[in-house]
C-alpha cells in the first residue's frame, strides 16, 4: 500500500481500510509502509487519532511502529510523548520499544534520558549491543569519556560484544584530549583487539592513527606500511613478534587438542584407542619431525595428475636439507591401484616416515598431534583450514591459541601456477595481531568492507612510533 | 472496591468512548466527529484540505484519559514482582509487539523458558510453543467442525430412519486389532528380530528424545500392520530413563501390552555377534541386499545438529559389522542429510523384507531429498540436474550456455 501524502480524515481512513484486503492488519501494514517511505509524521498522527477515536485504544505494536517512524525522523518531543503514553498504559515495555527509545533519545539533546532507560532495561534483561552502542556514542559525543568507558566496561562484563563502530567512536571523540587515564583506556581497547584477534578496518585504523597523532605532547607518528616476509617493519625496523606460544600455552594447547579433538566425546568417533596408542608409540619412537604432511590432502593438489605422483613431488620438494618428514595417510594407499602405484609408494617410504591410519579414521587429528609433539619448530602441510578441529575446542581462549599456532606452523600451497613443480607458502614468521613495545604500536588492518575469511590475515599494517 | 475498580478498568480498556462520554470527554470527541462528517459533506470535490481542522494529537489525550485511575491503583499493588510473574509480563508484551509467542503458557513451560541459556534459545523455545499452540487450536477447530457435520448427518439419517441390513456386524477396528496382534504375537516367536539401540539418551536433548519416541511409536505401529512383522527388540533400555517416561506418556497403559521385547541387555548379549549388522549412514560399507538371516540394528537417535560418527563409533567399539543404505546408488540425491527418520527406516526395511525391491523400498525416502531414481544412466540425470539447478539458482548460467552452444552449434 502507498501511504497518503497528507493527514486524512476518519472517513477517508475508514474507506482505505475497507478497501484493504485484510482490514484487521491494515494499521500495521500502513505504518510499515510509512516507515519505508519515510512519510511525514502528521500522516501517521492522523491515523493514530482515527484509531484512538474508533477503538478508544491503540495497540502496542502500532505504537511501537509509530515510535520507529519518530526515531527515524528524529522527532524527539514526539518520542518522549510516546514514551509517556506507553509508560502509562503498560506496566513494562519489551526490548524492541526500549531499543527504539534509546536509539531515538541518545541522538538528541535529551541523551541522558536514554541512560536512565538503559538502567531500566538492565533491571529485567541484558540490554542489546545496539542499546549500549547508542548510549556510548551519545556519551562520547558530549565529551563524557569517563561515562562512555564505564558503559563500555559494563558491556564487556556482560559478555555483550561491542561493534567496531563503538570502538571507533571512542577513538574519534577522544581526539586531542589529555589525560593519562583516558590514554590507558584507549590502549586497553587496542589490547582488546589483540586478545580477540580482531583486525580494524581502514577507517577505524585512520581514527586510531589520528588519535595517536593528536595526543598533546605525545609525539606519535603513524605510517602505513607492508611488513616484510622476515617480519621486519620497513618504517621503524622493528622486528614483529613471532607466533610461538609460551611453554605453558603450548602444553595447554597440546593437552586440549588430545582431549577435545582426538578423543572428544568418544575416541571411536575419529579413531580407536588401539589405533591411537599405536600411533603414539610410532611417533614417540621417531621424534622429532620437522614437517608433518597430510598425505591425502597433498595428493589432490593437481587433479590431472596421479595422486601418488602429487604426493611424490611434494615429498621431494620438502625433503631438502635433511628435513625429517612424516606423511600421514590411510591404509587404502597401500593397495596397488590406478592412483596409488606400489613402486612409487615404496620409493617415498625411503625418504619419509609413513603412518597409515584405518580407512575410516580421521588423519587430521593425527597430523595435529604429531606436529605438536615434535615441538615448536615443527611445521605441517595441508590445504585444509582445520576449521572443524578448531570448532571442537570448547573455549574461545584455546581457539585463539590454536589460530595463532596454526598461522605460524601451517605450510600452505602456492596458488597453482602453470609450472610443474609444487610451490609452498611458508608459514608466517611473525604473528599477525595488534602489538606494542611501549613506544611503538603495530596494527594490522583490512581494507574497508574487504571480505576476509577467518583463515586469511591482513597484509597491511599501521606502524606508530613515538619520537 | 478493588474488584469494582478492576472491572471498571476492563471496561475502559475495551471501549473508552462510553467512558469518555461519562467523564466529560464529550466536548472533545463528539463535536469533533460531527464536524468531520459535516466538513466531508461540504467539500467532497475539494479533496484533502482540512488538515488544520484535525487535532493530530488527539490520540494522546485518549490514551492518557484512563490513566489517573490506574496510577492510584498500581500503588496498592505489591511493588516487587516475582521473577516468574515478571517473565509472564514480558511474554505478554512480546505477544503484543507481534512476536511469535504462545497465548497461554504453563508454569512449567515458563520455567523452561527462563532456564534457556541465551536470548536466541528463548526465542526459539517460544516459537516452538507458539506453533504447537497453533496446531492444537487448528486441530480442535477441525474436530468441532467435523462433529457438527456428523451431528447434522445423524439428524438427516434419523429423519429417513431406515436400518440397513448387513451380514457382518460392524466391528472393523477391533477385529483388525486382533488380527494385527495375532500376527505380532507370531512374529515374537518366528519373526526376524530387528533391534533398536536405546543407548543414545545422553547424546540428545529432551526434545530430541521426545521426537525419537514419537518416531518409534510410528515405527512400531507400521510394523504391527505389516503382513510379516519384525520381532522388535528395544535393547539397552533403562527403566525410568527419559525414553521410558516418554513411552509411557505416548502409549499410556498400552505400554505394558506391546508385543515387542524390551530389555536392558545389549544386543551383543542376546544375539551372536557375527549375525549383527549396525545400520548407520556413516558406514563405509553399502548394503547390497537384505539378508533374512541377519539381525539389523537401528540406533534410536534423532540428531538435529547432525553428530557424525556417533553410531559408527558404537559399532566400532563393539566390533560389529556396519552398513549404510545404498541411497547414492539408487537415488540422485539432491538436498538434506542422508540420515532418515526411524519410521522411514522401518518402512524401508519392511518393504525390503517382503519384496527385495530397492526401488519400492526407497520410495519411502522423502521426495524433497532426491531428484529421481537412477534408472537412466547417471550421467544423463546429472546433466538434467545441473540444468535444473542453473535454472533454479541462476548459478553458472554462462557456463551452461557455452556448453549448449558447443553441443548445438548454430548453422
Amino acid at each position: 500500500v502507498q501511504p497518503p501524502e497528507k493527514p486524512l480524515q476518519a472517513e477517508e481512513w475508514n474507506k482505505l481500510r475497507e478497501d484493504f484486503q485484510s482490514p484487521e492488519r491494515f494499521e500495521e501494514v500502513m505504518l510499515n509502509s510509512m516507515i519505508r517511505c519515510n512519510s511525514p509524521i502528521d500522516v501517521a498522527k492522523s491515523l493514530l487519532t482515527h484509531l484512538a477515536k474508533r477503538n478508544g485504544d491503540i495497540a502496542y505494536n502500532v505504537l511501537v511502529k509509530y515510535l520507529a517512524l519518530c526515531v527515524q525522523q528524529g522527532q524527539v518531543s514526539e518520542i518522549r510523548d510516546v514514551y509517556d503514553v506507553m509508560k502509562g498504559r503498560f506496566k513494562v515495555l519489551e526490548s524492541g520499544a526500549y531499543n527504539l527509545l534509546i536509539k531515538g533519545l541518545s541522538s538528541s539533546d535529551q541523551w541522558r534520558m536514554a541512560l536512565t532507560l538503559l538502567e531500566e532495561v538492565e533491571k529485567t534483561t541484558i540490554p542489546s549491543r545496539t542499546c549500549y552502542e547508542s548510549c556510548i556514542k551519545a556519551a562520547s559525543r558530549h565529551q563524557e569519556m569517563k561515562l562512555a568507558f564505564e558503559l563500555y566496561h559494563e558491556m564487556l562484563a556482560k559478555d555483550v560484544v561491542p561493534t567496531l563502530d563503538v570502538l571507533q567512536s571512542l577513538f574519534d571523540f577522544s581526539r586531542g584530549m589529555k589525560g593519562a587515564e583516558l590514554q590507558k583506556e584507549l590502549f586497553g581497547i587496542l589490547l582488546y583487539l589483540r586478545e580477540n584477534q580482531i583486525y580494524p578496518h581502514k577507517t577505524f585504523m585512520r581514527s586510531i592513527k589520528l588519535w595517536f597523532e593528536s595526543i598533546p605532547g605525545g609525539n606519535w607518528r603513524g605510517h602505513l606500511t607492508n611488513i616484510k616476509d622476515s617480519g621486519q617493519c620497513p618504517v621503524c625496523n622493528h622486528q614483529l613478534e613471532d607466533s610461538n606460544l609460551t611453554e605453558e600455552e603450548y602444553s595447554n594447547l597440546s593437552e586440549r587438542i588430545i582431549r577435545d579433538v582426538i578423543h572428544g566425546t568418544d575416541t571411536f568417533r575419529k579413531t580407536s584407542p588401539q589405533e591411537f596408542e599405536a600411533f603414539q608409540t610410532f611417533v614417540e619412537n621417531r621424534l622429532p619431525f620437522d614437517i608433518v604432511i597430510d598425505g591425502l590432502n597433498v595428493s589432490h593438489i593437481k587433479p590431472r595428475k596421479m595422486q601418488c605422483e602429487n604426493l611424490f613431488d611434494a615429498v621431494n620438494c620438502l625433503a631438502k636439507e635433511n628435513a625429517r618428514l612424516l606423511v600421514l595417510g590411510r591404509k587404502h594407499m597401500l593397495t596397488n591401484s590406478s592412483n596409488w602405484k606400489r613402486e612409487i609408494m615404496q620409493e617415498m617410504q625411503n625418504k619419509a616416515d609413513f603412518f597409515f591410519a584405518e580407512n575410516i579414521s580421521e588423519d587430521d587429528a593425527f597430523l595435529l598431534y604429531a606436529t605438536l609433539r615434535s615441538g615448536k619448530h615443527c611445521k605441517f602441510v595441508t590445504r585444509d583450514f582445520l576449521r572443524d578441529h578448531k570448532a571442537c575446542l570448547s573455549d574461545s581462549l584455546t581457539r585463539h591459541l590454536f589460530r595463532k599456532w596454526q598461522r605460524g606452523h601451517q605450510i600452505a600451497f602456492y596458488p597453482s601456477v602453470k609450472g610443474r613443480s609444487i610451490n609452498f607458502l611458508p608459514a608466517f614468521r611473525y604473528d599477525c595481531v595488534v602489538q606494542t613495545t611501549g613506544d611503538t604500536w603495530h596494527i594490522p588492518y583490512k581494507d574497508v568492507f574487504e571480505e576476509k575469511y577467518s583463515y586469511q590475515v591482513p597484509r597491511k599494517w599501521l606502524c606508530i612510533q613515538q619520537k | 472496591m478493588q474488584s469494582a475498580n478492576m472491572l471498571l478498568r476492563k471496561i475502559v480498556r475495551t471501549s473508552v468512548l462510553p467512558f469518555a462520554a461519562q467523564h466529560g470527554m464529550k466536548k472533545d470527541l463528539l463535536p469533533l466527529s460531527r464536524a468531520l462528517s459535516l466538513s466531508l459533506c461540504l467539500k467532497q470535490d475539494k479533496s484533502c484540505e482540512p488538515s488544520e481542522k484535525l487535532d493530530l494529537d488527539a490520540w494522546k489525550k485518549v490514551m492518557k484519559s484512563g490513566l489517573q485511575e490506574e496510577v492510584s491503583e498500581t500503588v496498592s499493588e505489591p511493588q516487587e514482582l516475582s521473577s516468574l510473574a515478571a517473565a509472564r509480563e514480558t511474554l505478554e508484551m512480546w505477544r503484543l509487539a507481534g512476536r511469535l509467542v504462545p497465548e497461554n503458557i504453563t508454569e512449567e513451560q515458563l520455567k523452561t523458558f527462563m532456564e534457556c541459556p541465551s536470548k536466541s534459545a528463548k526465542k526459539k523455545y517460544l516459537k516452538y510453543l507458539h506453533l504447537k499452540e497453533l496446531y492444537k487450536k487448528n486441530d480442535k477447530r477441525k474436530m468441532d467442525e467435523k462433529r457438527e457435520r456428523r451431528l447434522e448427518a445423524q439428524d438427516q439419517a434419523s429423519k429417513t430412519d431406515e436400518t440397513k441390513k448387513n451380514s457382518f456386524i460392524c466391528l472393523w477396528s477391533s477385529t483388525m486389532d486382533k488380527a494385527y496382534n495375532w500376527r505380532a504375537a507370531q512374529s515374537m516367536i518366528f519373526g526376524q528380530p530387528l533391534v533398536f539401540d536405546m543407548s543414545y539418551e545422553k547424546d540428545m536433548s529432551v526434545r530430541e528424545v521426545t521426537n525419537t519416541v514419537r518416531q518409534l511409536v510410528l515405527s512400531e505401529s507400521c510394523n504391527r500392520r505389516s503382513v510379516d512383522p519384525f520381532h522388535i527388540h528395544f535393547c539397552n533400555f533403562k527403566d525410568d530413563s527419559l525414553y521410558h517416561r516418554e513411552f509411557v506418556k505416548q502409549y499410556r497403559e498400552a505400554w505394558g501390552k506391546l508385543l515387542i521385547t524390551v530389555t536392558d541387555q545389549c544386543y551383543t548379549e542376546i544375539f551372536p555377534k557375527e549375525k549383527l549388522i549396525y545400520l548407520t549412514a556413516d558406514s563405509p560399507k553399502v548394503m547390497k541386499t537384505f539378508d533374512h538371516d541377519k539381525i539389523y540394528i537401528v540406533g534410536s537417535m534423532v540428531d538435529k545438529s547432525i553428530k557424525t560418527g556417533v553410531s559408527l563409533a558404537r559399532a566400532k567399539r563393539l566390533g560389529l559389522e556396519t552398513a549404510a543404505l545404498p541411497l547414492e546408488k539408487y537415488l540422485l540425491w539432491s538436498t538434506g542429510a542422508k540420515n532418515l527418520t526411524l519410521d522411514q527406516m522401518m518402512h524401508i526395511l519392511l518393504t525390503l523384507k517382503d519384496t527385495a525391491d530397492w526401488k519400492k523400498a526407497l520410495e519411502f525416502v522423502p521426495k524433497r531429498k532426491y531428484c529421481g531414481f537412477v534408472n537412466t544412466p547417471v550421467k544423463e540425470l546429472k546433466k538434467t540436474l545441473d540444468l535444473i539447478n542453473t535454472l533454479k539458482l541462476g548459478k553458472r548460467r554462462e557456463e551452461v550456455g557455452k556448453q549448449f552452444a558447443k553441443n548445438y552449434p548454430k548453422k
